[in-house]
């Protein structure tokens, strides 16, 4: 077990080394440059010649790629052309707010989602099924961007319930974290139901019956068990997912994570904020990936992960 | 219908973990659905700009329009300009020119104070001009070599290389502060020191500042108690939030939501006559529109009355100069008259042709409808042409680089002088549009050393009926700036550059 999970790790530092090397690539070859685009489209040339040595980007790009990787290995990321001081602690500032966002949502979602699926999964083809069927193939198609301003409308503008966007207290979370959860919720849904409706045909089941046990323990005890399996496992895959809803959802509700944070350094080609943005985010999806696996493995004996088999 | 025990077990089930989510929610709200303005004395100010840095002389903070916003309540300037676009006292009380242009003295207003109760002083001024150009943002490109010099403890003079009649009004985003700041100090501007009418509180660049009144201002302590600029990038968003009074104040607002916020009985609604013109230039070094009778044709082919009257029947109107009514140098020309069939005839005997596209670039979404409606109008006529709909960054690198036909752009003046326009941009040497003319160059030169206004204006004009008559490009739309807030607002005036002053404004008590 130590064993893989130190040859996954491994693998890990390979993924972070490409996610960094393609960000690095992707940000340069986009194009547009930093020092126009802090300087206006009316500075004049010496003066954006000027930045842009000052910020070492005149310098052949493999001369640049070989500084930055060194720096990387060093967690360095440079400072912020915008925000003047180091990117990486840009981002760590940025972080908690999308993390509690990102763990609300996931709350929300594995939670309604298991109950959902409960619902249908616990007779399929009924009116629950065919409801919850339909509700989370809706939940699934509607855009992030447009479920975030209905429900901006809903409840805070007509119902007056809810604040419309920022932050401050725990009810400006609310409306951003259901519309990041929504699609989420839709996905554990229907996976869950999937899950039970075959777990509750299985031979254990009936075993699990004829010993006694009450359907509360039969359902809690073996059906949900099983069926969590590959709810595990879809939670440490759609990380990247949330993210990526993150950054919608954010900027629709002027959340101040890492996702509003991305937007701007992308509009203003702030190559070292974006640089270290990415490289954070894919090494939080690669832990994930790996949490669930080590979980997933812990949910069903059968499962032994490479080296055991 | 009967239920089975499983399908039982299961609802349970399932109802205990739709409750266990609902509590999760609940548990982390509140019903309140205000957040800002909650004092009496406080506003929020919403707003779509980022405010990433506090120094507006930074090179980042130069261009950046949130900055500038929050820089003119934090710092004094010299002199800066009132919203019906003339020139008053900040820090100066009064100045003077010599008698070419290239040389101006400052008397200083006496007895001013910074945030922490320490005297400005004519070295703070003389010094944050050196710091503004050595760090060489957009701004400082505007006094490229000038000196400043503080002959006595009252005055300042400021020499330039050469006569510049736009000097006061480009001087309105010079900020002073203390001479100890050099270079770029990001730890002083985490909790900056400034003359103006308020202090910092909260900076949080991931959205929020939150401003306090500086009791040292010398214009008087402001009324407000606190204001806090947030960043809201979604319209919506920020519609919502002024109806149900999370945020006070908002401009910006397109015409299609304007009457939603007319109708609140809570909120007022001015539109302001701003510094920006709809300019869509030519780019006169591409073969086919050197011609000017091909780029005035063009002009007659696009119905703007009507297009105008459909897309902004309230925050536009047709456009009779290159610049802004609010600019000094404007001067009223003759409106191009829309008219099809002659477009096509001037087109057709110029040699126009017609199976080449032109390229039509512009960046925002905000204008996709008004540039579609113009390439709906040129196709009547059998002109093709590619909407090329670009994000800023690459629509600014293919601007500079004449990579265009057609350029579409909200052209705004925070000087409110020509100079920042004209003077700049139709130049030969500015190489913007493709368009040389030596006798225009030689206008624009004679109008930005003149001392004389009215002069200034008079030669504006003149070189406004250039542009005008050879269709440098099309100038379709004056622009009116949309702002509405809540009525408990009161000494609010709607500021044509999108930079509102707060400094007078107060919460009423009813």
């Amino acid at each position: 077990m130590i064993r893989v999970v130190v040859k996954r790790l491994l693998v890990g530092v390979l993924v972070m080394w490409g996610a960094a090397s393609l960000i690095f690539v992707i940000v340069r070859v986009a194009p547009g440059d930093p020092a126009t685009l802090m300087l206006g489209p009316d500075a004049p040339p010496d003066q954006v010649r000027e930045l842009t040595a000052t910020l070492g980007l005149d310098r052949p790009m493999p001369l640049q790629y070989l500084s930055y990787l060194g720096d990387v290995v060093q967690l360095r990321f440079g400072d912020s052309y915008l925000f003047n001081r180091p990117a990486m602690a840009e981002v760590f500032e940025r972080m908690p707010a999308t993390a509690e966002l990102m763990l609300a949502s996931t709350t929300i979602a594995v939670i309604a989602g298991l109950a959902l699926g409960l619902l249908a999964g616990g007779r399929p083809g009924g009116l629950l099924d065919r409801v919850v069927s339909g509700g989370t193939i809706a939940l699934q198609s509607f855009p992030t961007f447009w479920t975030g301003i209905m429900l901006i409308l809903i409840f805070a503008l007509a119902l007056r319930v809810l604040p419309s966007a920022g932050t401050g207290t725990p009810a400006h979370l609310v409306l951003p974290a259901i519309t990041l959860a929504l699609p989420f919720t839709a996905t554990v849904a229907r996976l869950t139901r999937t899950s039970v409706a075959e777990t509750m045909h299985e031979q254990y089941i009936r075993t699990a019956r004829s010993k006694g046990l009450t359907e509360r323990q039969v359902l809690l005890g073996h059906a949900l068990r099983n069926s969590l399996i590959p709810v595990v496992t879809i939670i440490g895959l759609h990380m990247g997912g949330l993210m990526g809803g993150a950054v919608v959802v954010e900027n629709v509700f002027a959340w101040p994570g890492v996702g509003t944070l991305v937007v701007e350094s992308v509009a203003n080609r702030d190559y070292t904020v974006v640089q270290a943005a990415t490289f954070l985010v894919a090494g939080i999806v690669m832990a994930f990936n790996l949490a669930a696996d080590l979980v997933y493995s812990q949910l069903d004996p059968r499962i032994r992960m490479e080296s055991a088999a | 219908m009967t239920r089975s025990p499983a399908s039982g077990k299961a609802w349970r089930a399932a109802v205990g973990l739709a409750l266990a989510a609902a509590l999760a929610l609940t548990g982390c709200s509140t019903t309140s659905g205000g957040g800002g303005g909650s004092g009496k004395s406080e506003i929020t100010v919403a707003g779509t700009y980022p405010i990433q840095n506090l120094d507006p002389a930074s090179p980042s903070g130069g261009s950046n329009t949130g900055t500038q916003l929050v820089a003119q309540e934090l710092f004094s300037r010299l002199v800066r300009v009132r919203p019906d676009g003339t020139v008053e006292g900040d820090l100066a009380t009064e100045w003077k020119a010599n008698a070419t242009a290239s040389e101006y003295t400052f008397t200083l207003r006496k007895d001013v104070k910074f945030s922490d109760g320490s005297p400005l002083t004519a070295d703070d001024v003389v010094a944050s001009f050196k710091r503004l150009l050595d760090l060489k943002s957009t701004n400082a490109a505007n006094f490229t070599d000038y000196t400043m010099t503080a002959p006595s403890p009252d005055q300042v003079v400021l020499k330039a290389t050469k006569p510049d009649a736009a000097i006061l009004r480009k001087l309105s985003i010079f900020y002073v502060i203390p001479a100890k700041v050099t270079g770029e100090d990001p730890d002083f501007f985490k909790s900056p020191v400034g003359s103006g009418p308020f202090k910092l509180e909260k900076f949080d660049p991931s959205g929020s500042v939150a401003l306090v009144p500086n009791a040292n201002y010398y214009a008087g302590v402001p009324k407000l108690d606190r204001v806090t600029f947030r960043t809201m990038p979604e319209l919506a968003a920020r519609m919502t939030a002024l109806r149900t009074g999370e945020a006070d104040l908002i401009w910006g607002i397109p015409d299609d939501q304007l009457s939603q916020v007319k109708s609140d009985s809570n909120l007022t609604v001015e539109t302001v006559q701003s510094t920006a013109v709809f300019t869509m230039w030519f780019n006169s070094s591409e073969p086919a529109l050197r011609d000017a009778k091909v780029r005035r044709a063009l002009w007659q082919a696009v119905d703007f009355p009507t297009i105008i009257k459909q897309l902004y029947p309230e925050t536009g109107s047709l456009a009779d100069s290159p610049v802004s009514p609010v600019t000094l140098g404007y001067v009223k020309q003759q409106p191009v008259s829309y008219d099809p069939t002659a477009a096509k005839a001037a087109l057709t005997a110029a040699g126009f042709d017609f199976g080449k596209k032109l390229r039509l670039q512009f960046a925002n979404a905000e204008f996709r409808p008004f540039n579609q409606a113009i390439v709906s109008d040129l196709q009547k006529i059998g002109v093709q042409v590619d909407l090329l709909e670009k994000e800023q960054a690459v629509f600014t690198k293919d601007l500079l680089a004449l990579n265009w036909d057609v350029n579409f752009q909200q052209l705004s003046n925070p000087t409110y002088d020509a100079a920042n326009t004209l003077g700049r941009l139709y130049t030969c040497k500015a190489k913007r549009n493709g368009y040389c003319n030596p006798e225009l160059d030689k206008l624009l030169a004679a109008a930005a050393a003149s001392p004389d206004e009215k002069e200034r204006t008079r030669l504006y004009g003149e070189a406004s009926k250039i542009i005008w008559s050879d269709a440098v490009g099309m100038f379709p739309m004056a622009v009116k700036y949309a702002y509405a807030w809540n009525k408990r607002l009161t000494g609010f005036t709607p500021d044509p550059a999108g930079l509102p002053d707060l400094a007078k404004v107060q919460v009423s008590s009813s």
